[in-house]
């Protein structure tokens, strides 16, 4: 059921269109991220639903009522910011009962409330400090408690992790989703980071230059990108430019991949294959060919170490590819070592080349 | 070895330095004080001008200071200036900065241009062309018109301290989260924005004080006799007797000393607040 509802919003900022005709259906108790580079208008779009920023055009609508016009204090809408935005004159207790009190909560009850949000965000103890003196793991732990303890109908959190160190990060972000899951509180996530849009997100509204370019749940807009731009902007993807041929061939300078969707393109048609590393298999001799994998010959040029894998860049006649291997599914490969990459159909997706 | 050495050096190339610091503070203070201890001095000197250190001793032109005809009403009349154009200071410009911070930022250089602006015209020229403007009752020649003037006199002071707190603690973002927890703009000022510019507030509150309270031109061309201040007594007495004008100082001096530690007093005793909480950052 839809609960938080955009239609077709637009807002401009001294004529440079920074959100243009986004409209999107957000359903209740669903965690949405919108993911885009810096200045693709996410955080604009969220300023906008928070009240923030007026709309040039467009709607807003919460549980069925139009929104637009109402200001932000009377929205019900909670916010988490990067920068925290804790009150600096007031303790951790003070802060969180903030909002309580200005809806003029009974003070017994605002004790209660305040345990209860703190209890969840596990800071029990910070209570009577002030948040100077919190990390800012804390911080933003209590920014979050703070604009839950009011109940807002929907929560909004601006890039709530940027600020905080990478261990920091991963652990908040699982708190969040817990926390966000145990509610059912509708929450709308900011982030350019696609690792935790994809990690926490019941759907990904994937943005650039303003304008939505694909929604989904993280696994379709990882194994499905709908357009170029988020296939390399999600993940890590290797891009063959060519035309379209026939069914299920790209021609492109020196090779002809097969691969799926150029049914979609007329012959001739300048398309862009794509191909993720962790989907090409490395081998030192040329296999048994299938007919539906795509079989090219390289040159190691680098070796990186990742950990979990290990990144090889290929040259293959020009094109550079990445391909991902792991250490136990591979032989060791050196540099300069001749090779075969090989990759099915399925993995090689076809899309316009125009972004 | 070598590396001892080599620290030995360095520290004690820093042991020098101290010595540099001490001589330019000590000049330095000698400077701004001499000055002041000076008039102590002479307020209590019987004769001094023919030693180095005064003849003798004695109390008796604070006695004829504060005997002086005039000597309370011109007190009162300077504390109601000064605290009066504090507190019009505080309600025109607190409200009117924090406004141009959050939505008029397009109007901060010309706030700025308007902030230099007292003192690129003189005095002199301010208060005859304020008298001439406001020549009809019952603001000429006034009090009120005079409290009017000086605040426009004294604003930059107020601005300065106000608008660089409002920056240092993004006033902004602090505004948002309280207007997404449900607060009005009224609440956010008098329970976020205030209580966190309080060191900027009261640094502007005594500028402006101690401004006010030694201001001579405008209160002397715009009401004169009618409304006598302070500073317009001392400046009678040092055509009639030096030792007790310098006994004015002192009691002036002592006066703005006095109340500019019970503006700080209330300021920081009112609420419970950590003063590290409100250090600038």
């Amino acid at each position: 059921m839809t609960y938080l509802e955009l239609k077709n919003v637009s807002k401009a900022f001294a004529g440079v269109d920074v959100v243009h005709d986004f409209s999107l259906d957000i359903e209740k108790g669903t965690l949405v991220s919108f993911l885009g580079p810096s200045g693709c208008g996410k955080t604009t779009t969220l300023r906008m639903i928070a009240g923030f920023e007026q709309l040039d055009d467009g709607s807003i609508q919460l549980d069925g009522n139009d929104i637009t016009g109402v200001p932000p204090n009377r929205r019900d809408i909670g916010m988490v910011f990067q920068a925290y935005a804790l009150f600096p004159n007031k303790t951790v207790r003070d802060n969180i009962s903030f909002g309580l009190r200005m809806k003029k909560t009974p003070k017994n009850e605002i004790r209660k409330k305040v345990d209860t949000v703190l209890e969840m965000v596990r800071l029990q103890e910070t209570a009577d400090r002030y948040p100077h003196q919190l990390s800012g793991g804390q911080q933003q732990r209590i920014a979050l408690a703070r604009a839950l303890a009011v109940q807002p109908r929907v929560l909004l959190l601006d890039e709530p992790l940027s600020a905080l160190d990478a261990g920091v990060r991963v652990a908040l972000r699982g708190e969040i989703r817990r926390i966000q899951s145990e509610l059912a509180i509708t929450t709308v996530y900011v982030t350019h980071d696609q690792e935790e849009a994809l990690s926490i997100s019941d759907k990904v509204v994937v943005m650039n230059k303003g304008i939505i370019q694909q929604v989904g749940t993280p696994e379709e807009i990882y194994r499905a990108p709908q357009t170029r731009f988020v296939a390399t902007f999600i993940g890590t993807a290797n891009q063959f430019l060519g035309t379209a041929s026939g069914r299920d061939s790209v021609v492109c300078k020196n090779i002809k991949l097969l691969a799926e969707g150029v049914e979609n393109f007329r012959d001739g048609e300048e398309v862009v294959a794509l191909v993720r590393p962790e989907n090409i298999h490395v081998q030192s001799e040329l296999p048994q060919q299938r007919n539906d994998w795509n079989a090219i010959p390289g040159v190691v040029e680098t070796i990186t170490f990742h950990g979990a894998v290990t990144r090889l860049g290929v040259n293959t006649g020009g094109q550079r590819i990445v391909a991902d291997v792991t250490v136990a599914n591979t032989k060791p490969v050196a540099l300069n070592q001749k090779i075969w990459l090989l990759f099915p159909m399925s993995a090689c997706q076809v899309m316009a080349a125009k972004e | 070895m070598k590396d001892l050495r080599k620290t030995n050096r360095e520290s004690a190339k820093k042991m020098h330095r101290p010595r540099w610091q001490a001589f330019f503070i000590g000049l330095f203070l000698f400077y701004m004080l001499l000055p002041i201890l000076s008039t102590y001095v002479f307020s209590v000197a019987t004769r001094w001008d023919r030693t180095i250190l005064p003849e003798g001793y004695t109390l008796q032109f604070y006695a004829r200071a504060a005997g002086a005809s005039y000597f309370t009403s011109t007190l009162r009349n300077s504390l109601i200036l000064s605290l009066a154009t504090v507190l019009v200071s505080l309600i025109i410009i607190v409200p009117t900065v924090y406004w141009v911070h959050m939505r008029l930022t397009s109007a901060q250089p010309l706030i700025e241009l308007l902030m230099i602006l007292p003192f690129g015209i003189p005095t002199v020229v301010l208060a005859l062309a304020l008298v001439q403007v406001y020549n009809f009752a019952p603001l000429a020649r006034s009090p009120f018109l005079l409290i009017g003037a000086v605040v426009v006199y004294s604003m930059p002071f107020m601005y300065r301290p106000v608008s660089n707190a409002l920056q240092a603690i993004d006033s902004h973002t602090l505004t948002e989260a309280g207007q997404s927890l449900g607060a009005n703009i009224v609440q956010i000022l008098a329970e976020v924005v205030i209580p966190n510019i309080l060191p900027g507030i009261l640094s502007g509150s005594l500028l402006v004080f101690s401004t006010v309270f030694a201001e001579y031109t405008l209160t002397s061309l715009i009401v004169g006799a009618r409304f006598k201040t302070f500073p317009l007594l001392l400046l009678e007495y040092t055509r009639i007797n030096g030792n007790v004008a310098a006994a004015f100082s002192v009691i002036s001096f002592t006066i703005a000393w006095l109340v500019s530690m019970m503006i700080l007093w209330v300021g920081t005793t009112g609420k419970a607040t950590s003063p590290e909480a409100l250090r600038a950052r």
